[in-house]
């Protein structure tokens, strides 16, 4: 039993240090974007909001934001809507080449993100849609739709298939069913899927700084930064940028909890 | 509970339909309308060349907006002007080496020397190699510096660093860092080598640099773009730097950080700046006031006092009016009048320009390059 | 943890007689219905995801002439990428160090996923889950500044070893700090997808392993981990993705030495505007994951003897 306790204690402690080094750049960004130090080193420099006010003073840095937003808006609604037709699809049907289907749906992530640019750049340059703010929203749905039908395509495995039968073998015709049935009970994912999304898209850097031309989004914003005259100004950037992604993701986890209660179809 | 979600689900989908639909609205409007030439300026340049201490009063005298996409490298440049719509900028600034690339991808314009102030200009830059093409002018020189051996003045004694054999010393073992770009290294190995004209070298000479440049390979500690240039020099972590000058560690000097470029004994580089009117601007007519701006008395102050990074100008005015309203920085870059300054270096032959290799081609420089990062 | 779904689905997917049931219901009408669910994905990754890579590989047979494309057919630009000593050794050295990452990454996360999974109660075992989503969704690009000022010579941990007298550390711009960057960009990840698949383990296995007699680690390594390969590899496989392309880490914590195909990308266009060869370099880093991956998912669904 002592044993047990302690082979339990040593295993405890050691998630604490995985979490204590996944947290360890996150903390120190923040901290350090209210430190007055260029490079920040121990002993930290005094408290400061000077990062902050060089950011809010910077129109580029606001007209970022605008961009990011509305990006983020319209990336996390298209691909949710494509990520919810794929994810039905593959619930519901069986067709040849269906694995072919489901590989198309779901590889984009998997291509690193230099090659994803450079291939966007180069399509997207000769159609004449580069440089152009929806440039960065078409790049953004490849890349955010799969992540929109993992999460649909995840609460759909809960539910019962022979649930929509019932609702037809009722009188349903296949639109209503899909209104009153499949709709209501995905609810929850396809709010999810909305937030994490637009949490995805307002934190690609690579394909964006490609393909953005004259309209930098936040995170191309940072790497112009990083690129050019490194400043702590990236930390006070990236603290409002983890509030913002961290209330979307909570907002989502808010939503997905609501399918551990009773389901409300 | 329940309830209160719903509400906020709902007021949810109004705000994001609402906001999808403004989204959407704006942009169906073209990038750059028409309606905007001559409104506004779209500047590809360096990273600062378009912030506020340049661009302000320019702005403010026109009533115009200057905007920029800042580019990493000649090459960079290059690839986003092939990828972007034509149209895309106005203004294009270039390196010296690379005006002669974008002339022959017919990427810019050919410009009226009678508009801009050359008699002003030192003789030296008036007629610069690559800017014409005999009689006919496709960019005008606006600023210029010199590359040497940037060195940590705490940690590295003068000393020490008057030849480019300091690279090799043992002390600075791991603490020699590369801007990661091949002209400037390889140029200044070159000069190392004794070759009087760097970059116009025979097969046996480019061979003999390769080999000394291989021999410096265990010295290093990292190859770095601008950004990183400047923090591994800023936190101490890089020693020296080879293929940089005083438009890195002159910023970083004015931010009180211990760092200096010296030009060594066997001579130094010099990279220069130009700014090109693209073909088929929207505001040519725009673009033709800003580089006028930009190389008149008070833009050539401001541009050598440039907050992103500071350089020399080839305006005699320019100077003149620099060493009457701000001695300091005239002293600091070596450009007062009536004493040993700069262009006394030019003129002593301690200078190179930097250029594309002239017997070997652009990517036997490259690939060697890439071979010696690898190595 | 996407490709496990892909293989999952077919038994949750509804049996043969509803299907049959609804094409008999559908009759002789088109399917519309069918057709507007499914169609729109295909469109879109067709258009904007395929056409766009087999665009890419098109550019790598084209030629530049005057530091402008051409469209061509030329295998000029293979046989020049591929006989360069240094693309193999960078491609050796992505290899290495991605392939390094996916198992010391994997070899880290597992004690701590099989930690949460099986030592944590329910209500904080959700908290844990949510605070393992919160770095996925911040911004890679700040952690990775921020461990250049805890990693350089003068930065903090230096400082800290200084406090105990101890010899400061070359950190950054070494292999080590690239790790670092790579543990950052994916442990996170592949905690998470491990303790996916070690939370649908049926308990009754290990009860039944214990009640046979068999020891701790024996447990573990018999029956716990066989039983989530699935989630390890595809784990792992995610993780070697990610860190094969990457280009951040390798740059700004691992000082650009020595290259690595993504470095490569960017260098290539450096001697005048060679974008096709830079698409050699692309199209033989996609069929590299590609196979990778194909051999993974393989591995991973393997029927076990």
């Amino acid at each position: 039993m002592n044993e047990h306790r302690l082979i339990n204690l040593v295993l405890r402690s050691y998630v604490v240090l995985v979490f204590v080094f996944i947290f360890t750049p996150i903390a120190g960004s923040v901290v350090f974007s209210f430190n007055i130090d260029r490079f920040p080193s121990l002993p930290l420099g005094g408290f400061s909001l000077h990062w902050y006010e060089t950011i809010a003073a910077d129109p580029a840095v606001w007209q970022a934001f605008k961009n990011s937003l509305m990006v983020g808006v319209v990336v996390s609604l298209v691909s949710t809507v494509l990520g919810f037709t794929a994810a039905y699809t593959d619930f519901r049907y069986q067709f040849f080449g269906k694995s072919i289907y489901m590989a198309l749906a779901l590889l984009p992530p998997t291509i690193p993100v230099v090659i994803m640019g450079l291939a966007m750049l180069a399509f997207l340059s000769r159609v004449g849609l580069s440089g152009e703010i929806y440039a960065v929203m078409i790049s953004h749905v490849v890349m955010c739709a799969p992540f929109a039908m993992a999460v649909i395509r995840m609460r759909l495995a809960q539910m019962d298939p022979n649930i929509e039968a019932a609702a037809w073998n009722l009188g349903a015709n296949q639109w209503k069913a899909m209104r009153f049935v499949i709709l209501p009970f995905t609810a929850p994912s396809i709010f999810a899927a909305l937030f994490v999304t637009m949490a995805v898209s307002f934190d690609e850097f690579a394909v964006a700084w490609f393909v953005s031309g004259l309209n930098e989004t936040v995170p191309v914003r940072i790497l112009n930064t990083l690129q050019g005259q490194v400043s702590p100004t990236i930390n006070a950037i990236g603290t409002i940028v983890f509030i913002t992604t961290m209330t979307l993701v909570i907002l989502a986890q808010l939503l997905l909890m609501r399918r551990h209660k009773p389901a409300t179809a | 509970m329940k309830k209160s979600i719903d509400l906020s689900r709902r007021t949810f989908i109004k705000t994001s339909s609402i906001l999808a639909g403004t989204a959407a609205l704006s942009s169906f409007l073209p990038m750059r309308s028409f309606a905007a030439a001559e409104k506004e300026l779209v500047i590809l340049a360096w990273a600062g060349h378009a912030e506020p201490d340049i661009v302000a009063d320019f702005e403010r005298q026109y009533g115009v907006k200057v905007r920029a996409k800042y580019y990493t490298g000649g090459d960079n440049m290059l690839g986003l002007i092939s990828q972007s719509p034509p149209g895309t900028f106005d203004l294009i600034l270039s390196d010296a080496e690379y005006v002669q690339q974008l002339n022959a991808a017919e990427y810019i314009e050919r410009l009226d020397p009678a508009d801009y102030p050359f008699d002003d200009f030192y003789p030296e830059f008036q007629h610069f190699p690559g800017h014409w093409k005999g009689d006919e002018l496709y960019s005008v020189l606006i600023r210029f510096g010199f590359l040497g051996i940037a060195y940590n003045t705490l940690l590295v004694p003068e000393t020490k660093v008057r030849s480019y054999s300091a690279f090799w010393d043992e002390s600075l073992k791991g603490k020699v860092g590369h801007f990661d770009w091949h002209l400037p290294n390889l140029g200044q190995i070159s000069l190392a080598n004794g070759n009087t004209r760097p970059y116009d070298i025979d097969a046996s000479h480019w061979q003999s640099v390769k080999q000394k440049m291989m021999t410096l390979r265990p010295q290093i500690g990292g190859f770095f773009d601008y950004g990183g240039t400047f923090s591994s020099l800023k936190n101490g972590q890089i020693h020296a730097m080879c293929g940089i000058g005083d438009w890195i560690t002159g910023v970083l000097q004015r931010s009180g950080a211990p760092l200096k470029t010296v030009v060594p004994e066997e001579g130094g580089l010099q990279w220069t700046e130009s700014y090109c009117i693209a073909k088929n601007a929207h505001s040519p007519e725009l673009a033709k006031k800003f580089i006028q701006y930009i190389t008149s008395p008070e833009g050539q102050v401001k541009s050598a006092k440039m907050a992103a990074y500071p350089a020399l100008i080839p305006n005699k005015r320019g100077w003149e009016l620099l060493n009457k309203t701000d001695p300091a920085e005239a002293k600091r870059q070596g450009m007062v009048l009536g004493q040993h300054n700069v262009m006394d270096d030019i003129r002593a032959g301690r200078i190179k320009y930097r250029e594309l290799p002239v017997q070997q081609s652009l990517e036997d420089w490259n690939d060697f390059w890439s071979e010696y990062k690898g190595a | 943890m996407m490709s496990n779904k892909l293989k999952v689905s077919p038994p949750v997917v509804t049996d043969g007689s509803a299907a049959q049931l609804r094409g008999g219901r559908r009759g002789l009408r088109l399917p519309w219905y069918g057709f507007s669910f499914s169609m729109p994905i295909l469109i879109w990754q067709l258009v904007f995801f395929v056409f766009p890579l087999a665009f890419l590989v098109a550019i790598s047979f084209w030629v530049v002439r005057n530091f402008r494309m051409v469209p061509a057919f030329e295998w000029l630009n293979w046989n020049y990428m591929l006989s360069r000593g240094f693309f193999w050794d960078a491609y050796a050295h992505t290899l290495a160090m991605a392939a390094g990452a996916a198992v010391l990454i994997s070899v880290v996360a597992l004690p701590c996923a099989y930690t949460i999974a099986f030592k944590f109660r329910e209500s904080v075992k959700q908290l844990i889950v949510l605070l393992l989503i919160t770095p996925f969704f911040t911004s890679y690009l700040v952690r990775t500044y921020s461990w250049q000022v805890f990693l350089s010579d003068n930065g903090i941990l230096n400082a800290a070893l200084g406090q105990f007298g101890l010899e400061p550390l070359a950190m950054l711009n070494t292999a080590f700090a690239t790790y670092v960057g790579y543990f950052t960009l994916c442990l996170p990840l592949v905690v998470l997808l491990q303790l996916f698949s070690l939370m649908y383990i049926d308990r009754s296995l290990i009860e039944a392993a214990h009640n046979l007699g068999c020891g701790r680690m024996r447990t573990v390594f018999l029956v716990v981990v066989p039983s989530a390969r699935i989630g390890i590899v595809v784990a792992a496989l995610f993780c070697f993705i990610l860190t094969f392309g990457d280009f951040v880490s390798p740059l700004y914590l691992g000082g650009g030495q020595p290259p690595t195909l993504s470095t490569l990308i960017t260098d290539t266009t450096k001697s005048g505007q060679q974008w096709p060869r830079a698409a050699v370099i692309a199209t033989m880093m996609i069929v590299t994951l590609l196979i990778t991956a194909f051999a993974a998912v393989r591995f991973a669904y393997r029927r076990r003897a």
